[in-house]
């Protein structure tokens, strides 16, 4: 059961694709001879030692692998200090879907080129400080729907899958000739959130 | 899960009914019921209940618990224990959603019970999701689930679990660093076998 709705990136996992689209910067370690085109700044046939570029992230992780890395690469901005300082602040008050779609999944690929853990840290605070916001977000999604359009493409799995389930619970409350409902006074009750209303009136 | 599913699950658990019609037992896969003499009293399972009671056929005694009195002291206790209180039956709420929905008039005080109940289960899931997000928080090991229903563990799936899946994710991919300083393979077909080895 876990398994379709789970994420696992696999070869043709369309979101492990879209991640690794992302624009990472890097700087060419060696010269590359004939890759010249992939700087568009220059008319020269070779990529010289000491350029750089901003080059997708898959062909990055591969030529920075190995004992002779051809290029260097460098965290995307979303994961650098000033970035992780406002994650830090209040994670739950950032809109991470324009951080980026896939926040956490481009993070768990660039953290390696960041050797003091600060962004793997980061992403684990990240999610679980904002797990207690995708949570009601799923209870009571009818009373704004647009608030999910803060989620990254993970948050937002989770959150509908939640919501789903949450969903069905709610109709099968209410569901029978005589619903079980909660006093008058307690739905009254100012501190009460109106979606409870809806639900048990 | 449906909770469809688990009323289907909680449908089984036995209530006393009084039947108005003799019959000869019957004979069900999951096991005999009856047989029936009218105005005797005997325990059948719910779904048998709540059908014979459609049909006018019986009436449904209710559970013990099922009282006033009773409900609210497991009310103020539920009120003042910090963790779940055991409940006097594994399917309340189903039990009480069946009963109350198809027997209303074999049962003193149907309002009230029906409202009590709501409070109970109220009272109880918005307990379960401050201890979720505790527990997320806290990052902690295992969590307890002692005294709570079928029903109420099936209202935090899938979400705690996937949720779980997905730190665990987050927390494996750090493993994958001491591997990848040894330079032998990319990370990119490391970090996915790392996961799928998980399926």
């Amino acid at each position: 059961m876990l398994s379709t709705t789970s994420y696992q990136p696999n070869y043709f996992s369309i979101d492990d694709i879209l991640a690794t689209q992302e624009r990472t910067p890097c700087k060419f370690l060696q010269n590359a001879p004939r890759m010249g085109k992939l700087n568009p700044s220059t008319d020269e046939k070779d990529l010289k030692a000491g350029t750089e570029l901003e080059l997708p992230l898959w062909l990055v992780l591969d030529a920075s692998a190995g004992r002779q890395m051809i290029v260097a690469p460098e965290l995307p901005k979303i994961y650098r200090e000033a970035y992780r300082e406002i994650l830090k602040a209040d994670a739950t008050a950032v809109d991470l879907h324009k951080f980026n779609l896939y926040f956490y999944e481009l993070g768990s690929y660039v953290k390696y080129f960041d050797r003091r853990e600060d962004v793997h840290n980061i992403l684990l605070h990240t999610f679980i400080t904002r797990f207690r916001f995708i949570m009601d977000l799923a209870n009571n999604a009818d009373s704004d729907p647009t608030v999910q359009n803060r989620l990254d493409m993970l948050e937002r799995r989770l959150f509908k899958s939640g919501h789903i389930a949450r969903t069905k619970l709610n109709t099968w409350l209410l569901d029978s000739g005589a619903p079980l409902k909660a006093a008058n006074m307690v739905t009254n009750h100012r501190k009460r959130k109106r979606v409870d209303d809806d639900l048990f009136a | 899960m449906d909770p469809d599913e688990v009323e289907f699950l909680g449908e089984k658990s036995l209530v006393e009914i009084v039947p108005t019609f003799n019959s000869a037992p019957i004979y069900f896969i999951g096991g005999d019921v009856g047989p029936f003499r009218a105005s005797i009293p005997i325990r059948v399972p719910l779904w048998v209940a709540v059908n014979l009671k459609k049909q006018q056929q019986c009436k449904i005694i209710p559970p013990d618990w099922m009282d006033l009195e009773k409900l609210e002291f497991l009310k103020e206790e539920e009120k003042s224990n910090k963790s779940f209180v055991k409940m006097p039956s594994d399917h309340y709420m189903i039990e009480a959603k069946l009963i109350l929905g198809c027997a209303a008039d074999d049962i003193p005080k149907t309002d009230e019970i029906r409202t009590i109940i709501k409070d109970i289960w109220d009272i109880r899931m918005s307990k379960l999701r401050s201890s979720m997000d505790d527990m997320i928080k806290k990052s902690a090991m295992y969590a307890a689930v002692d005294n709570l229903t079928l029903m109420e563990i099936n209202s935090i799936r899938p979400l705690l679990p996937h949720a779980l899946d997905q730190i665990y994710r987050i927390k494996t991919n750090k493993k994958a660093l001491s591997n990848r300083s040894q330079g032998t393979t990319s990370t990119l077909s490391e970090s996915r076998t790392s996961f799928s080895s998980k399926t």
